[in-house]
C-alpha cells in the first residue's frame, strides 16, 4: 500500500501536462463529431494519448481499418518498453502482468523502470504510477469533452515541455556509466534524424533498437579495453 | 457502430503492444538465471530504457514544430539537463525547466 501511494504520488509532477492534453483531446474529439461519452470511452479503454490524437486526425477521412492499423504502429514502441520491464515482472502471477500491461503509459513506464533499476521498484509502485496517469488522462478527457468549448492549446503556454523534462529527469537517474551516456546521446541523435526520415513514431522504435544495440557493442568494447 | 468498432479495435491493438513482450519475456524460462546475470539479451534490455527515453526527449525539444529550431524550449531543456545531472530529481528538473521556459518567454526571447 505504501509503494502504491509512492507510485501514485510520483505522477504528480507530470499531472499538469497530462491533464492539459487530456482536456485538449476531449475538446478535439467533440469538434470532429464524437459525443462526450464516445470521447471518454476512448480515453478509458484505449488510454494512449498520441494514438488517440492521431485517430482523431484521421476520423473523418479514413476507414476503421486504417485508423486501427495506425494506432498499432503508433503504439509499437510499447513492445520495447514491455521487453525492458519484463525481467522485473518475472515470477508475478499472470493476472498481475496482464493488469500492469493494461495501463502502461510512456510516463508510468519511465517512472517504474527508473525505480526498478534502483532496486526500489515493485508491482505496487508500477501499478500506482499507472493508476495516477490513467486517472489524470481519463478524467481530463471527459472534462474536455463536456466543456467542449475553447480550451487553450497547452502547447501555446509550453506545457508540452513537461514530458521531455520528466523523461530527462528520469533518464539522468539511469545513466550510471559512460556506456549509458553514449547510448542516450546516440539515441537522441538517431531519433532526431529519424523524425525527418521516417513516418509517424517509427523514430522512437528505430532509435530505441539501434541505440540499445549500440550499448551492447560499447559495453563489449569497453570490456576488451579493460582486459587488454 | 463505426465508432464502437474503431475504439474497440484501437483498444485491442494497443493492449497487444503493451502485453506481448511482458508475457513473452516475463516468464522465468525466457530469461533463465539470476536477474543480474549476464547474457546478450539482458545486456540489450539494460540499454533499452535510456535509448527509448532519449528518443522521446530530443525531437520535441530540438524540433518542436517539425523543423530544427534553436529556441526557448531547447535553452530551457539544456538548463534542466544541468539540474537533472546535479540533482537526479524529476520534480526539480520539471520545475526549473518550466520556469526557465516561462521566464524566457516573458522576456520575449
Amino acid at each position: 500500500m505504501r509503494d502504491f501511494r509512492r507510485g501514485l504520488l510520483a505522477t504528480l509532477p507530470l499531472a499538469p501536462g497530462v491533464i492539459a492534453f487530456g482536456l485538449l483531446y476531449g475538446m478535439m474529439a467533440r469538434q470532429i463529431g464524437l459525443n462526450p461519452w464516445g470521447a471518454w470511452a476512448m480515453s478509458l479503454i484505449v488510454h494512449a494519448g498520441s494514438a488517440q490524437f492521431t485517430a482523431l486526425s484521421m476520423w473523418q477521412a479514413s476507414g476503421a481499418i486504417p485508423i486501427v492499423l495506425t494506432t498499432l504502429v503508433v503504439n509499437l514502441r510499447h513492445l520495447l518498453m514491455g521487453a525492458s520491464i519484463a525481467p522485473y515482472l518475472r515470477g508475478l502471477p499472470s493476472a498481475w502482468k496482464a493488469l500492469l500491461a493494461l495501463w502502461m503509459s510512456d510516463e508510468s513506464y519511465a517512472l517504474a523502470i527508473a525505480e526498478y533499476r534502483h532496486g526500489a521498484g515493485g508491482r505496487c509502485y508500477f501499478f500506482g504510477a499507472n493508476v495516477g496517469i490513467y486517472l489524470a488522462w481519463s478524467s481530463s478527457g471527459l472534462l474536455g469533452a463536456l466543456l467542449g468549448a475553447a480550451i487553450p492549446d497547452p502547447r501555446r503556454i509550453g506545457l508540452d515541455l513537461v514530458f521531455p523534462l520528466a523523461f530527462l529527469g528520469l533518464l539522468s537517474t539511469l545513466l550510471d556509466d559512460r556506456v549509458g551516456v553514449g547510448v542516450a546521446l546516440a539515441s537522441g541523435a538517431l531519433a532526431l534524424a529519424g523524425m525527418f526520415l521516417l513516418p509517424g513514431k517509427w523514430y522512437v522504435i528505430v532509435a530505441g533498437l539501434v541505440g540499445s544495440a549500440l550499448g551492447v557493442l560499447l559495453e563489449k568494447a569497453e570490456e576488451r579495453c579493460v582486459k587488454s | 457502430m463505426r465508432e464502437v468498432l474503431i475504439v474497440a479495435g484501437m483498444a485491442l491493438v494497443t493492449y497487444a503492444t503493451r502485453y506481448t513482450m511482458i508475457a513473452a519475456l516475463g516468464r522465468k524460462a525466457a530469461l533463465p538465471g539470476r536477474p543480474e546475470g549476464r547474457s546478450l539479451l539482458r545486456a540489450w534490455l539494460r540499454y533499452v530504457p535510456p535509448a527509448v527515453l532519449a528518443a522521446l526527449i530530443v525531437p520535441p525539444v530540438v524540433a518542436p514544430q517539425g523543423q530544427v529550431a534553436v529556441g526557448v524550449p531547447l535553452w530551457a531543456t539544456l538548463v534542466a539537463a544541468v539540474i537533472a545531472w546535479r540533482t537526479r530529481n524529476v520534480f526539480w528538473t520539471i520545475l526549473v525547466g518550466m520556469s526557465v521556459l516561462w521566464v524566457l518567454r516573458g522576456l520575449g526571447v
